[in-house]
């Protein structure tokens, strides 16, 4: 059966307060719409011809759906299609993170291949919850996107069709992936909640949830990261200039942040990039690693979680939270190493013309 | 009472909730009475959509100026128009803010800072832009607000204040009040570039969406956007997602709206409901605090309904009285 690549866009990333009190980006619609094409021109040049994807009433498929009506139009008369049918999920759009799970639990169940992702953390987290085996090739479109990598949406699009069609071996083409899942008993009815984090989970003293980004690093109290990147921007850019830890090694990063955000004896004070352009002073007390497997229970007594930079769940000094860190949770598309086996293996060269022998 | 973990005290919670219960009563009371034949022309009513005006103004005093729309009882409320005034105008009795004369759409207190409701779509953004210019020309550190729907906003006003103001770098808030539908029509279907920020961007300015049905939300973004602006930081655009809880105008039977839409927001996006439950929730503040403010915010817009019925109406003299005003 011919591979179908399922890809989620999320229209309403990259949309919230950091534009303000960050300079964070605004990546427009059309903008979104045109990564995606070429997103599908390159699976499409890879055999892809059937790609299912999330509804939205955001604009992005109305923008790419015109991108294959004109494409068409001009391809018909070369006698070329340039790429793959576009199918719909058929589900109620609520315009709300609903979608994404549902989209994605959807696409799984039809068996797509890959599920190719645009959006930032927040979107790549919705996705990650509900994928289970089916690996992720993610695109950055949102604020801050330490998990989703900057690259070139074709090469992505490229990648993800030569692992799906099977040119590359799996062992290459897709790699394992860490998470933090988040337990919350809540001690006046023992309701649990669970939730989770592909790169980190900040814990803060606000307990609302709000504007839901972070900023004000005096309230930052503690943070667990699965991968502590000094090449990213938010919380994982904290640990990272700390302790690097990598995407690929087993286990993360706990800091302990000083109370009040200011230096003090003992305390080392360290210049943090936060948010996209703004530089952040964060007083740090300890940090240690993280192993997989082992719930840790924070010291803070009350505030708000805050999952892959967004605040999303608070807690009184009542409730029991836990976090726990997995190693190899879900799988995405390893770009670098896809396209490198291509090269390697000349996967896009053509026959060789024959030369002849006399010159 | 457990320790407050919101970013507002107890005083300026029980506010909050006490200007959305006023301007839901308001409205309510007007749902009822304008069917009965009392009030004369349109009401546009503002409920489900008390937590933008309350999470904004929150941020403002009398010296910041708004400019509102039609549906402009909730900003009039929240910016602090007396509501017997209010009432009276809507009642056309010249006891009200405006005499009498102006009505629904018209309603203003200049001594509020609040210019106007406006009958013309898209009017209040050139309004604020005037007013946001003589606040930096003064240098005394006021903001202007304008609020315009989703639909108002594909007027050419609205889109060349965006561009007035990021010139200019005029302390201005655009607020798209994001409702869902223009009249009648959905938002998708009439919103060229799709969203509000994307349009934000292209005249170079932030935006930002927030739930505008999450008092905090609303209050947390406009905190800061209003901040920015109060320090020079120039205008910014700020989309509130929220419902609207009756039609368009009284009156309007709504068949746009698909089966069970509203029954289903009045269940889960109640922007009074959200906000008591989280901060009795909290512990913070008692199911019968706010029930008391219920109690007197009834009984306030029991009277006001009250004194506007026994109001006199304008006399014919009033006609040509207060046609210009000198500033």
């Amino acid at each position: 059966m011919a591979p179908v690549v399922g890809i989620v866009a999320n229209p309403v990333s990259a949309r919230d307060i950091r534009r303000v009190v960050a300079n964070a980006t605004s990546l427009q619609i059309a903008d979104r719409a045109n990564i995606l094409l070429r997103v599908l021109a390159a699976l499409r040049a890879c055999g892809v011809r059937d790609v299912l994807m999330m509804p939205e009433n955001g604009g992005i498929r109305a923008h790419v759906e015109r991108g294959l009506l004109r494409a068409r139009g001009n391809g018909a008369s070369r006698g070329e299609d340039i790429y793959p049918a576009l199918h719909t999920v058929s589900m109620p759009v609520t315009g709300t993170v609903a979608d994404t799970h549902r989209a994605t639990a959807e696409m799984r169940r039809a068996g797509v291949s890959a599920l190719v992702v645009l959006g930032g953390d927040g979107t790549h987290r919705a996705v990650a919850a509900e994928c289970g085996t089916v690996p992720i090739a993610g695109i950055s479109t949102g604020t801050n996107n330490a998990f989703p990598e900057h690259r070139e949406p074709t090469i992505t699009g490229l990648a993800t069709g030569l692992a799906v069609t099977g040119r590359v071996p799996a062992h290459i083409a897709f790699s394992a992936n860490k998470r933090i899942d988040v337990s919350l008993v809540n001690g006046a009815n023992g309701a649990t909640v669970t939730e989770m984090a592909l790169v980190d989970v900040a814990l803060v003293t606000e307990r609302y949830i709000g504007a839901r980004a972070l900023w004000r690093t005096e309230n930052f109290r503690e943070l667990y990261v699965t991968f502590a990147d000094p090449e990213v921007i938010g919380m994982s850019a904290i640990a990272g200039l700390l302790e690097p830890v990598g995407r690929d090694e087993s286990g993360g990063l706990m800091v302990r942040l000083s109370p009040d955000g200011t230096c003090h004896k003992g305390i080392t004070t360290l210049n943090a990039p936060i948010a996209p352009g703004m530089m952040a002073r964060v007083g740090v007390t300890d940090w240690r690693r993280m192993p997989a497997g082992v719930a840790f229970v924070p010291e803070v007594a009350a505030g708000s979680v805050a999952l892959d930079g967004e605040r999303e769940l608070s807690f009184t000094e009542r409730d029991r939270l836990s976090l726990t860190l997995r190693d190899d949770a879900f799988r995405t598309v390893n770009v670098a190493a896809v396209m490198r086996h291509a090269g390697q293996n000349r996967l896009l060269t053509g026959t060789p013309v024959p030369v002849a022998a006399a010159f | 009472m457990a320790q407050n973990p919101f970013p507002l005290g107890k005083d300026e919670l029980l506010k909050a909730y006490r200007t959305m219960r006023t301007i839901r009563e308001f409205e309510e009371r007007l749902h009822v009475d304008f069917a009965k034949g009392d009030i004369p022309g349109f009401v546009h009513l503002y409920a489900g959509e008390e937590a933008c005006a309350t999470g904004i103004m929150m941020h403002l005093n009398d010296n910041d100026r708004i400019a509102s729309t039609h549906r402009g009882h909730g900003h009039c409320i929240a910016k602090g128009v007396d509501v017997h005034a209010m009432m009276a105008e809507i009642y056309g009795r010249s006891t009200g803010a405006c005499r009498g004369k102006g009505g629904s759409m018209h309603i203003a207190d200049l001594s509020k800072g609040m210019m106007g409701a406006n009958g013309i779509l898209g009017a209040g953004a050139p309004l604020i832009c005037g007013a946001a210019l003589a606040a930096k020309v003064r240098g005394d550190r006021g903001v202007g607000i304008t609020f315009v729907g989703d639909g108002a906003s594909n007027q050419g006003t609205f889109l060349e204040s965006l561009n007035l103001a990021a010139v200019w770098n005029l302390p201005v808030v655009f607020v798209v009040e994001n409702n869902g539908y223009a009249e009648s029509t959905a938002m998708e279907w009439a919103v060229s570039c799709d969203s509000y920020v994307d349009r934000a961007t292209g005249f170079g300015m932030p935006g930002v969406t927030v739930d505008g049905t999450d008092f905090f939300a609303v209050y947390e973004a406009a905190g800061e956007i209003i901040r920015r602006a109060r320090d020079g930081g120039g205008p910014a655009l700020l989309e509130c997602n929220m419902v609207r809880f009756y039609g368009h105008f009284e009156g309007d039977a709504q068949t746009y709206r698909a089966k069970g839409e509203l029954e289903a927001i009045r269940a889960s996006r109640d922007c009074l409901t959200i906000l008591s439950e989280r901060v009795i929730e909290a512990g913070v503040i008692g199911r019968d605090e706010l029930q008391a403010i219920d109690r007197e915010v009834n009984a306030l817009i029991e009277d006001a309904t009250r004194a506007a019925k026994a109001a006199p109406l304008p006399v014919p003299e009033d006609l040509l009285r207060d046609v210009y005003v000198a500033y």
